[in-house]
C-alpha cells in the first residue's frame, strides 16, 4: 500500500534536489560583488519606515474574518450540492434547507448583536447600552490603576 | 438517484432537542430586547427535560444498536451517560442563573445556548459509534466551552479561556492524527469496524498502536489524565465558578463515556497493549493530583486537581477492560459528578461576588455562620475523599475491586495510599469549617434559597447511593454490556 506514495516521495526528491543544487551552482559559479545598495532591502523601492509590530488595528476585522468564515463553508457546500443536486433528490433539498436555516440562524445572531455594525453608535439599541457600560467600566479600570 | 441512508432519528433525539433549544434560546437572546434570565432558563430546562425524556425512552429499544449508517450507537451505555450529562446540566444552569444574577448589570444571555450546545456535544460523543463523528461532538462540546470559559469579566476567565483554547486544539489536532492512523491501520474509522479489521490481523500493529497512542493523548487531555493535565488547575480556577462546575463533571463523563468505547470495543483485540498504558496513566494521576492538591491555598485550585486525581481513579477501574471495570467507571464517574457538580456550587455560594474568595482561609468557621453551607460542603468532601457512607466511598470500592480482580492489585495499592494522602486536604477544609473561628471582617453573606435547592440534587445523590448502591447497579449491570 504504502508503495502507491512512490512518486510522491520521488518527486518532492526531486524538487529539494532541483533547489539545493541551483542555489549551490549560483553561490559557486555566480560574480559575487556586493555594494550597499545591493545590500539593501530591497534593491528598488524604499526601505520601511514603520515596521508593523507596535502597530494596532481594530479588533472589527477579527469578526469580519470569523463571519466570512462561516459564510464561506457555507457556499462552499452550495456548491457540490448545486452540481449534484438531480441526484441527490428531495433528500438533498430537505438537507441543505436544515443546513442554510442554522447558517441563517448565526447570521441573525451577528446581525441582532451588532457584529455587521462596522461604526460606532449603529446597531440596535441594546447594543449600544452595553457598549456604553462596557466602555464607562473600563474607563473606571483604568482610572483604578 | 443516490440511495437515501435509511433514517432513524429516533436515538439521537436527544442531541436534536438540545440542539434546538439551544437554537432557540440563541434567537430569543438575539431577538427579544429584554431577553430575561427567567425565560432563558425555563427554556433551557424544558430542552434539557425533553432530552432527558427522549434518552430515557431510548433504554428498552431492541434491533439493530448501530444507527444511521454507522454512526450512531443506540445503547443502554449512551442512556446512562446522558442522562449523568443532562441532569450535570440542569444544576449547571440553575447555578449559573444565579450567579450572572448576583454578577451585577452584566446580560451574559450566551451562556444558555452555550451550555446547550455543549451538552448536545457531550450527549454525542457518548453515544458516537464513529471516530468522525467522536471528533466532531468533541469540537462542539470543546468551542462552547472554551467561550464558557471566557464568560466572566475578569482578566483570570480571558486568559484561562485562551489557555484552554490554544491546549485544547492542540489535543484535537493529535486527536485527528490518531484517527488517521486508526484509518491507516484498518481501512474504517467506525469504532466496531477498527475492532473487526484488528482481530483480523496477524501481521505488525505497528500502525493500529501509534493510532492507540495518539488518541490516548487526546482523551487523555479531555479527561485530565497526567501528563496532559496541566491546563486543568488554570483553567477550572479562572473560569467562572458554575462553568467550572458544569464542565469539571460532565466533560469528564463524556471523554469517559467515548474513551470506554474506544478502548473497550475498537481496541479491545489489543487489549494487552493498551491496559500498560492505561495503568501508567492512572497512577500517575492519582499520585500527582493528590500529591499536587495539597500544596494548593485556593480551593477551585485544590479541586482540579483533585478532579485529576479522581480521572485516575476511573482509569483504574478502566484497566480491567471488561464489563466488571466499566460497570465501576461509570458508577464512579456518577458519584464523580456529583460531588464535583456539589463541591464547585458551594464555592460559588460563598465566593460572594467577583470571586473574590476561593482561597481556603475564607471557610474558616464556616460551620457557625452558615450551617447548611458547611454541612454540604463537608458531604461533599467526605465523599470526594471516599469515606463512608458516601457514594464515593462505594465508587472507589469498586473501581479498586475491578482492577484487583484483573490482576492490577499493585494499581489498586497505590490508589489506596493516594487517597489517604487525599484524605488530608479534603478533611483540611472540614476542619477549617468546624473548628476554627471566622476570619476578617463580616462580608454579606449569600442567602438566596435557589441554588441550594439545586445542589440538593448532588447531595441528595451522593448519600443515597453512598447507603444503597444496589439501586443503580443494577441499571449500570445492564448498561455496561457494549452491544456491537
Amino acid at each position: 500500500m504504502l508503495r502507491d506514495y512512490l512518486p510522491v516521495v520521488l518527486l518532492a526528491a526531486l524538487a529539494v534536489a532541483f533547489a539545493v543544487a541551483s542555489m549551490t551552482a549560483s553561490r559557486l559559479l555566480g560574480p559575487n560583488r556586493p555594494d550597499p545598495v545591493k545590500l539593501s532591502a530591497y534593491e528598488c523601492g524604499n526601505e520601511p519606515i514603520r515596521l508593523p509590530k507596535g502597530e494596532k488595528f481594530g479588533v472589527k476585522f477579527y469578526v469580519v474574518a470569523m463571519l466570512f468564515i462561516i459564510f464561506d463553508i457555507e457556499t462552499i457546500f452550495l456548491f457540490p450540492w448545486a452540481v449534484t443536486f438531480r441526484t441527490l433528490g428531495l433528500f438533498g433539498l430537505v438537507e441543505m434547507a436544515i443546513f442554510i436555516g442554522l447558517v441563517f440562524v448565526a447570521y441573525v445572531y451577528v446581525w441582532k448583536k451588532g457584529g455587521l455594525d462596522w461604526a460606532e453608535g449603529q446597531g440596535p439599541a441594546s447594543v449600544r447600552e452595553a457598549r456604553a457600560a462596557a466602555e464607562a467600566d473600563l474607563g473606571e479600570a483604568a482610572r483604578a490603576r | 438517484m443516490l440511495p437515501t441512508p435509511k433514517l432513524d432519528f429516533l436515538p439521537v433525539l436527544p442531541e436534536l432537542i438540545l440542539a434546538g433549544a439551544g437554537i432557540v434560546t440563541l434567537l430569543y437572546e438575539a431577538l427579544a430586547p429584554r431577553a430575561s434570565r427567567a425565560t432563558h432558563l425555563g427554556l433551557s430546562l424544558v430542552g434539557l427535560a425533553a432530552a432527558a425524556g427522549a434518552s430515557i425512552a431510548l433504554w428498552d429499544r431492541t434491533g439493530d444498536p448501530t444507527v444511521l449508517a454507522g454512526a450512531i450507537q443506540a445503547d443502554r451505555l449512551a442512556v446512562v451517560a446522558r442522562v449523568i450529562i443532562i441532569s450535570v446540566a440542569a444544576v449547571g444552569l440553575l447555578l449559573g442563573t444565579h450567579y450572572y444574577d448576583r454578577s451585577g448589570d452584566e446580560r451574559r444571555g450566551e451562556f444558555y445556548p452555550l451550555v446547550l450546545f455543549a451538552t448536545t456535544g457531550m450527549t454525542l460523543i457518548v453515544a458516537a459509534a464513529d471516530l468522525i463523528v467522536v471528533f466532531l461532538a468533541l469540537e462542539i462540546l470543546s468551542l462552547s466551552l472554551y467561550v464558557l470559559t471566557g464568560m466572566s469579566r475578569r482578566g483570570q476567565a480571558t486568559e484561562a479561556s485562551m489557555k484552554y483554547f490554544l491546549l485544547g486544539a492542540f489535543a484535537s489536532a493529535f486527536f485527528l492524527y490518531g484517527v488517521a492512523m486508526a484509518y491507516g491501520a484498518t481501512g474504517t474509522t467506525k469504532i466496531a469496524g477498527i475492532a473487526h479489521a484488528l482481530a483480523g490481523q496477524t501481521g505488525g500493529q505497528a500502525l493500529a498502536l501509534v493510532a492507540l497512542g495518539f488518541l490516548a493523548i487526546g482523551f487523555g487531555f479531555k479527561v485530565s489524565a497526567v501528563p496532559f493535565h496541566m491546563w486543568t488547575p488554570d483553567v477550572y480556577q479562572g473560569a467562572p465558578t458554575p462553568v467550572t462546575a458544569f464542565m469539571a463533571a460532565a466533560t469528564k463523563v463524556a471523554a469517559f463515556g467515548a474513551l470506554i468505547r474506544v478502548l473497550d470495543v475498537s481496541f479491545q483485540p489489543l487489549a494487552w497493549d493498551w491496559m500498560p498504558v492505561i495503568w501508567a496513566l492512572a497512577a500517575a494521576s492519582v499520585v500527582v493530583g493528590s500529591v499536587l492538591a495539597i500544596a494548593q491555598s485556593d480551593v477551585k485550585r485544590m479541586l482540579a486537581y483533585s478532579s485529576i486525581a479522581h480521572a485516575g481513579f476511573v482509569l483504574t477501574g478502566l484497566t480491567a477492560a471488561n464489563q466488571d471495570g466499566i460497570r465501576a467507571a461509570l458508577f464512579y464517574l456518577i458519584a464523580y459528578a456529583m460531588m464535583t457538580l456539589g463541591s464547585f456550587g458551594v464555592v460559588m455560594l460563598v465566593s460572594v461576588r467577583g470571586e473574590e474568595r476561593t482561597s481556603l482561609a475564607s471557610y474558616s468557621g464556616l460551620g457557625r455562620r452558615q450551617p447548611l453551607l458547611a454541612g454540604l460542603m463537608a458531604l461533599f468532601m467526605l465523599s470526594l475523599a471516599g469515606i463512608p457512607p458516601t457514594a464515593g466511598f462505594i465508587a472507589k470500592v469498586g473501581v479498586f475491586g475491578a482492577a484487583i480482580r484483573a490482576g492490577h492489585w499493585q494499581l489498586a495499592l497505590v490508589g489506596v495510599v493516594s487517597s489517604v494522602a487525599a484524605a488530608f486536604f479534603y478533611l483540611r477544609v472540614v476542619v477549617l469549617m468546624y473548628m476554627q473561628e471566622p476570619q476578617g471582617e463580616e462580608q454579606e453573606e449569600d442567602r438566596s434559597p435557589l441554588p441550594r435547592l439545586a445542589l440538593a440534587v448532588p447531595a441528595i445523590l451522593t448519600l443515597v447511593l453512598g447507603v444503597f448502591p444496589q439501586m443503580l447497579l443494577g441499571v449500570l449491570d445492564k448498561a455496561s454490556v457494549l452491544r456491537w
